[in-house]
């Protein structure tokens, strides 16, 4: 990490301009920017982050308020809009030797006043330039004094995000798409979470929205329903069965090679084919989604509004072929050497092991995973759920696994998680959604032996368990109680640990292409690319199980990456990625922040259908969002925009 | 309920209400500037900006929601100095051109200044605006004026349903752009507009606004019938405004309503009365004209005579029309261009529903829950309308549905489009009443209490094939079984019946099927249901109204049924028989019927049949013409009596909705033209020997004699507007209909001729800037018909039709599906209309390219 001339970030000043022990930073800034040069200076929403002291800060200042008033100030507001035209041109004037001390007054005023713009872009772009002028007062007043002559970096890169759209890992313009579900244009709003995110259905309702977690509504009273608003979005045009607007560039005449149509590979798909590429998508599957499909039964996610986003994808191109497994009806090698490149999207579909006596002898009623039996039930391939089913496991998947079990006919079905409901690391309204379902929970059991009877699984032995201390995902650890063992009748068992990528079409001759030792594939530093040149991964396969808007977001930066391969021959990240990739490092959300304004409005939520009958069906839970509501909940949006920009000594 | 303290008063308001509605409520006036009410709150100009306890920030009152317990200052030294400095940003590189600028003198920003204090200008910037935009039709964009308000913005997109305004660039040279193509030219945009950054060109430098004497009337371009304030200066309409909140179309204006007044002053203004095209002085062409029709009368018989009126023309003058021919000329062949579409609607909506018109007013289309809109191009029939509706979707909530043989514009924001083949409509209506039945989703209650013949609907529903309904209309049974869900589920709905099914062959099939379907879904039901059958003319309800059919006596009264009453009101003997359109018609080729009285109308381009009504009228002994424009038509006439537009005019109009509106002077009619009630009044004390009747004296005895106006307008003298009785039908008074559903013939091409919508009649093709929108007839052709014809965009086609032959320029567009080409019958040019037969609005043809 480099080491700090100046520092104003996060209001703690760093000062190391006099020379003597250096004081030490807490933020990530990487030393060098791609191969350009070092990493100069960096400026944002919180303040100046200076690493060379040959950085010319008020050019810096001047250059990031121009940045901020020509290329993103959206001039919506007034002072944003004239406050910070002011502030650049005041800036340019000190920068050309006309300036006057009243000058930084000027600046001064207006940073206050630009505490009272509509959004927190020019408001925020207010502060590193006031930092400048209160921590490099001498510089400016060299400028004044016609001593200096302004000295550019050797290249400024600017970047707007937001707290949410850096958290979300597909990085989806977030407060753009919901302002344009407040001014009622559903159109653009989808337009705009298609820049980013091509399965909006899926991830209007099935996404964990790491995004609504770093909203700073939230800290003003509730955060906004992020997800369900891209649902609105997706649902409008859907509703008003609208054709979808996008329309592929002119044929590049390249041939890719997607292999799984989850969102990893759809998302790849889409965009590549976008460029004008030719993408074939094949899935062992015998329709698209992967896990998305076969994994989130049909109540939280339709499958026909899955197809749907497949067909969109389709429509643009790309062809997809079912029921072909790489690995077994085509190698890796061959695909390399009929196409342009390859992407891997094969997610993770071997089940985790329960660590317990009996589990791999084959036994009549046990399931091989929770993701096997949800498939087999989704596929109907003629998945006979008893009566007593015991589901072990505390994530999305287990929970998918206990409620469809009922919906399945099983009368009785138990959660058995070694830990307590606060440690389960499934959606808590989704553990609501199943104990309102009548789902059982058998919380601080672990299972330790299976009990079988003719080759058939009776029941299962468990433990007793208690929290000790916390461990080093920060829950506290599950410990035995001894001697408390009992056993729980049933007549199946389904283990819902997790999941591995299978990776066994990588055969042994591997192609290059590492893998970690939980059985993922590498991929080298954001660019989505293996080892092997030409092979791209993304998704669970390569990050191991995570979430529908992960792959989304590896899908996207895979393709992006893949398009300049393709069509310059070069693996690069551009300066949108790297930028991303260095804002993700700095971490936007403060959760501690003061945001002022007042609130008192609560978060809007979607209608859904409640009472245990509904699990008798895979009809949809949640209900379509009333627009006129969802509008609602858009006003509660802080547009909580930020400019960063860095400069390259 | 929540309560909260603003500037040390206690408020209490509705949940949801913003600081500034919560200000407004106990009377503290908060400083606005972008704020609009009829959009969405924009929060742009910063202006409003107010303390709340507890918030280090200043909190904007126009889009902050007021909570429970919150304390608001909304004056203090801190805010004052925001107010200010933020109205100095405004001023930053403002033009100082107020003296020129059209908005001085009625200008918002001028006026926040004034009452902000700004009086200096302490910061400084670059100009960058953006240059003046000069190449839009019509209205002028002077960005350096712009605050960005945005108001311009909100109305196009979310009130008007345009959506062509929109903010491009960023920073400091952002500006107020527009999709050209998307614009409708309402002119919405001018009149929000608080400075001078949107301005009418046909208005620019005509007059300051305190030179201009205001008006409040009605605009009678259509028969939605806005609310209008006009504004003149030296006996001259300049500009047409309306206000918002005070009005029933909520400030909101057309094409017509805002830019369309212009033909007031064109210079083919009928201004003397003229005989065998010469001028006369009124004495003697009213002489004349008595005197001809007298002679007439009393050689021939009243038969000999024939008149038209006009939805052009005032309740009063309409009535006034019917009663100078019944009365004076003894003569029943009266009729009017109603019988070409609305009339026909009218008969079967008041013999089955018991309705004269509308059952519920404009403004509660957008509360409804669920809207049809069948056969109609809301956007060019009554703008209105489509603004309610605009509202309904955008805003409430409400489900679509567009029945429409074209991918109007509204499909975008329908939930289910009915793309239905030509002559299905009756399948159409019948299907969904069928499906709400079948899926037990009638409105029973109202069948049960309503209908007397709720046994026959079932029966008649039962009978309709859903196989043959889906083959008829080219629907999937899917898409038909949608569209009910969404009538079904909804606890309000409102049905829209537009031109192409009242004007259609098969209009009272039609209209039948659809007062079942209006009884079926409950859109007779509740408040905010209503069943609306469009009327696309000023005063074509009141035309109705007035009884001017030979079968009709006023308020829809059975001609026979009613003539006792009428003979004893106005002591005379009625007479027997009388013909209508086609029978005057016929009557003039025949030579029965020798002379004929047109009183703002013309059959040359109106009616069906134009060509045809052109050499009948040639052989005429006596064409009297009574209109405000010189045309083809009065070039015919024996006699020219020139008229009075509505701004120049008192009397009544009804809109379709059953309001009564009263018209006022804005402005003398031009040279010698007289209100068509004084002509009318003249003409019959010169043909009787009773007195001439007074404005006041005929809308008394139109109330006194015609159902639905009894004792509802009393006193419109002193209102602007009054409603006619409401729609109460008696217990088992409805009656459904059991139309024959007939398989519509198959053509390779057929054309539908509707309404321009930059055009209102052939009126405002007289005014100037409609002519610039719109200067003639447009054949609109789907791609695949134009390669098929080998003609491109801009090309001519011939079309040939039944009755006759029109050439006209074709402009190529998918919203025509392939099989049908469009145009509209506004223009004299292509004279569409003369290769239409009499009653039918969709026809086979041929085309060539011309």
């Amino acid at each position: 990490m480099a080491e700090v001339f100046f520092s104003s970030w996060g209001g703690n000043v760093i000062d190391n301009r006099q020379g003597g022990e250096p004081q030490a930073s807490t933020f990530k800034l990487p030393e060098n920017y791609l191969d350009e040069g070092n990493v100069g200076a960096f400026m944002g929403w919180d303040g100046i982050i200076v690493l060379n002291k040959d950085v010319d800060i008020v050019k810096m200042a001047a250059e990031y308020m121009k940045r901020v008033q020509e290329k993103y100030c959206c001039a919506k507001c007034t002072p944003g809009k004239r406050g910070t035209r002011v502030m650049m041109d005041t800036l340019s004037r000190v920068l050309a030797g006309h300036g006057n001390e009243g000058d930084l007054d000027t600046l001064t005023g207006l940073a206050d006043l630009l505490e009272n713009c509509k959004c927190t872009l020019c408001m925020t772009a207010a502060k590193p330039v006031l930092d400048t002028v209160k921590h490099f007062r001498d510089d400016y007043l060299a400028y004044m004094r016609g001593e200096r002559k302004s000295k550019p970096a050797i290249a400024y890169h600017d970047k707007l995000t937001a707290p949410c759209m850096d958290r979300c890992p597909a990085h989806i313009d977030i407060p753009a798409y919901v302002e344009e579900i407040k001014d009622y244009r559903h159109d653009e709003s989808l337009a705009t979470i298609r820049e980013y995110m091509p399965i909006p259905a899926v991830c209007g309702r099935v996404c964990p929205h790491p995004c609504e977690s770093a909203c700073r509504r939230a800290l003003v009273d509730e955060p906004v329903s992020i997800m369900v608003l891209k649902r609105v979005a997706s649902d409008h045009e859907l509703l008003h069965h609208q054709q979808p607007p996008m329309q592929p560039k002119p044929s590049t005449g390249k041939q890719i090679m997607v292999v799984g149509a989850g969102p990893a590979g759809l998302t790849t798909a889409y965009y590549l084919a976008l460029e004008g590429h030719k993408v074939k998508i094949i899935d062992m599957l015998t329709e698209p989604g992967g896990t998305v499909a076969v994994g989130i039964p049909d109540y939280r996610m339709p499958r026909p509004l899955l197809q749907r986003e497949a067909d969109i994808i389709a429509a643009l191109g790309v062809e997809i072929e079912y029921g072909v497994k790489l690995g077994r009806d085509v190698s890796l090698r061959e695909l390399k050497e009929q196409y342009d490149a390859v992407f891997l999207g094969t997610g993770a579909f071997k089940s985790k092991p329960m660590g317990v006596e009996g589990e791999d002898e084959g036994y009549n009623g046990f399931s091989e995973g929770g993701i096997h039996y949800l498939r087999a039930v989704a596929l109907g391939e003629g998945m006979v759920t008893p009566k007593r089913v015991i589901v072990v496991g505390g994530g999305n998947t287990a929970i998918d696994c206990v409620r469809v079990a009922l919906r399945e006919g099983c009368e009785d079905s138990i959660l058995v998680y070694r830990r307590t409901r606060k440690e389960m690391p499934a959606e808590s309204y989704e553990v609501d959604d199943a104990e309102e379902e009548n789902v059982q929970f058998e919380f601080l059991r672990n299972p330790t032996r299976l009990i079988v009877e003719d080759n058939t699984v009776v029941g299962v032995e468990v433990i007793k368990m208690e929290l000790g201390e916390p461990d080093d995902s920060g829950r506290r650890r599950p410990v035995e109680v001894a001697g408390s063992e009992y056993v729980i009748p049933c007549d199946m068992v389904i283990p819902a640990i997790g999941q591995d990528p299978d990776l066994g079409y990588l055969e042994e001759g591997d192609y290059g292409i590492k893998q970690t030792r939980w059985n993922s594939i590498v991929t080298n530093g954001g660019t989505m690319m293996t080892d092997n040149e030409g092979v791209f991964a993304g998704g669970d396969c390569e990050y191991g199980a995570m979430t529908v808007v992960l792959a989304v977001g590896h899908g996207r930066r895979a393709a992006r990456v893949m398009h300049r391969y393709l069509t310059e021959g070069k693996v690069y990240l551009d300066q949108e990625d790297t930028m991303e990739d260095i804002i993700n490092n700095l971490n936007i959300f403060d959760d501690k922040e003061n945001v002022g304004i007042c609130g008192g409005l609560h978060r809007e939520h979607q209608p859904k259908i409640a009472g245990a009958e509904r699990a008798q069906n895979y009809g949809e839970i949640e209900l379509a969002m009333p627009e006129s509501q969802a509008v609602r909940e858009a006003e509660r949006c802080l547009r909580c925009y930020r400019v960063a920009m860095l400069a390259v000594q | 309920m929540i309560n909260l303290k603003i500037d040390g008063k206690d408020v209490q308001i509705a949940s949801g209400a913003t600081i500034l509605a919560a200000a407004e409520a106990v009377g503290i006036k908060i400083p606005t500037l972008c704020y609009l009410k009829k959009v969405s709150p924009t929060g742009a100009c910063r202006v409003c900006a107010v303390e709340v306890e507890g918030a280090d920030k200043t909190m904007t009152a126009c889009n902050t929601r007021a909570v429970d317990g919150m304390v608001v200052t909304t004056q203090s030294e801190k805010l004052a100095g925001i107010r200010r400095q933020i109205v100095e940003l405004l001023l930053v590189n403002h033009p100082l051109d107020c003296p020129v600028c059209d908005a001085g003198g009625e200008c918002e920003l001028q006026d926040i200044c004034y009452s902000q204090n700004v009086v200096r200008q302490p910061f400084e910037a670059d100009d960058v605006n953006a240059a003046t935009i000069d190449h839009w039709p019509l209205i002028q964009q002077v960005p350096s004026r712009c605050i960005m308000c945005e108001k311009c913005v909100k109305t196009c997109h979310e009130t008007i349903g345009s959506s062509a305004l929109s903010v491009n660039e960023k920073g400091d040279k952002a500006f107020i752009d527009k999709d050209l193509d998307k614009c409708e030219f309402c002119g919405n945009c001018v009149q929000v507009c608080p400075t001078g950054t949107m301005i009418s060109k046909p208005f620019k430098f005509k007059a300051r606004p305190w030179e201009l004497r205001k008006t409040a009337s009605v605009c009678t371009l259509c028969s939605a019938q806005c609310q209008v304030d006009m504004h003149s200066k030296q006996g001259k309409v300049l500009r047409v405004t309306s206000e918002d909140g005070s009005t029933v179309n909520d400030g909101n204006l057309c094409v017509g309503g805002f830019f369309g007044h212009d033909y007031l002053n064109s210079d083919q203004r009928l201004t003397t009365p003229l005989i065998d095209q010469q001028t006369s002085s009124w004495e003697i062409a009213l002489d004349k004209v008595a005197a001809e029709l007298s002679r007439v009368r009393d050689e021939l018989g009243g038969q000999a005579i024939a008149g038209l009126a006009s939805p052009h023309l005032t309740n009063e003058e309409n009535y006034l029309f019917q009663k100078l021919f019944r009365v004076a000329l003894a003569s029943n062949n009266i009729d009017s261009e109603a019988r070409f579409g609305n009339l026909r609607a009218a008969k079967v909506l008041n013999e089955q529903l018991k309705l004269s018109g509308a059952s519920n007013h404009i403004d509660r289309i957008g509360q409804a829950e669920a809207v049809l809109v069948f056969g109609a191009d809301l956007r060019s029939e009554a703008p209105a309308l489509n603004w309610q509706v605009q509202l309904a979707a955008r805003k409430n909530d409400t489900r679509l549905i567009v029945a429409n043989q074209r991918k109007i514009k509204l499909v975008k924001q329908a939930e289910s489009f009915l793309q239905y083949r030509v002559g299905s409509e009756v399948y159409l209506a019948g299907a969904l009443a069928k499906l709400l039945v079948e899926k037990g989703q009638a409105d029973n209650d109202f069948l049960n209490q309503f209908v007397g013949n709720r046994d026959e609907l079932e029966a008649y529903l039962k009978q309709l094939d859903l196989v043959a309904a889906c083959a008829a209309t080219g629907l999937t049974l899917a898409q038909l079984e949608e569209a009910a869900d969404h009538l079904g589920q909804a606890a309000s709905v409102a049905i829209i019946i537009g031109r192409d099914v009242i004007g259609s062959v098969q209009a009272e099939a039609a209209v039948a099927a659809l007062a079942n379907l209006a009884l079926v879904s409950g859109a007779l039901h509740g408040d905010h249901s209503g069943l609306y059958p469009v009327t696309t003319k000023g005063n074509m309800q009141g035309l109705i109204d007035a009884g001017v059919a030979p079968e009709f006596l006023p308020g829809l009264q059975d001609y026979t049924a009613a003539k006792n009453k009428f003979e004893s009101s106005w002591q005379v003997k009625l007479p027997e028989g009388g013909a209508d359109a086609a029978g005057i018609l016929a009557g003039i080729e025949q030579g029965t019927i020798r002379a004929l009285f047109l009183a703002g109308t013309n059959p040359l381009v109106g009616f069906p049949e134009s060509a045809r009504w052109r050499k009948a009228l040639e052989k005429l002994e006596i064409l009297v013409v009574q209109d405000i424009l010189a045309s083809e038509l009065t070039q015919l006439a024996t006699v020219v009596l020139p008229g009075a537009a509505s701004a120049e005019k008192r009397g009544s109009v009804t809109a379709l909705d059953q309001r009564v509106n009263k018209l006022k002077i804005a402005v003398a009619p031009p040279g010698e033209a007289r209100p068509d009630v004084a002509i009318l009044s003249e003409l019959f004390a010169r043909l009787s020997d009773k007195p001439e009747p007074s404005e006041k004296a005929l809308r008394q005895e139109m109330m006194d004699l015609s159902g639905g106006y009894a004792d509802v307008c009393q006193n419109l003298e002193q209102r602007s507007f009054c409603w006619k009785q409401a729609y109460a039908p008696a217990a088992k008074s409805l009656l459904a209909a059991t139309p024959a559903l007939t398989t519509p013939e198959a053509a390779e091409l057929q054309l539908l001729i509707g309404k321009c919508p930059f055009q209102f009649g052939t009126t405002t093709t007289y005014s100037a800037a409609n002519h610039e929108l719109a200067p003639a007839g447009l054949i609109i052709v789907n791609p695949a018909d134009a390669a098929k014809l080998g003609v491109a965009d801009g090309g001519h086609l011939k079309v040939t039709g039944p009755v006759g032959s029109a050439i006209g320029k074709v402009m190529i567009n998918e919203m025509v599906p392939a099989g049908l080409i469009t145009a509209s019958d506004n223009f004299t040019d292509m004279n569409i209309q003369q290769i239409m037969p009499s009653g039918s609005n969709c026809v086979a043809v041929t085309a060539l390219k011309a």
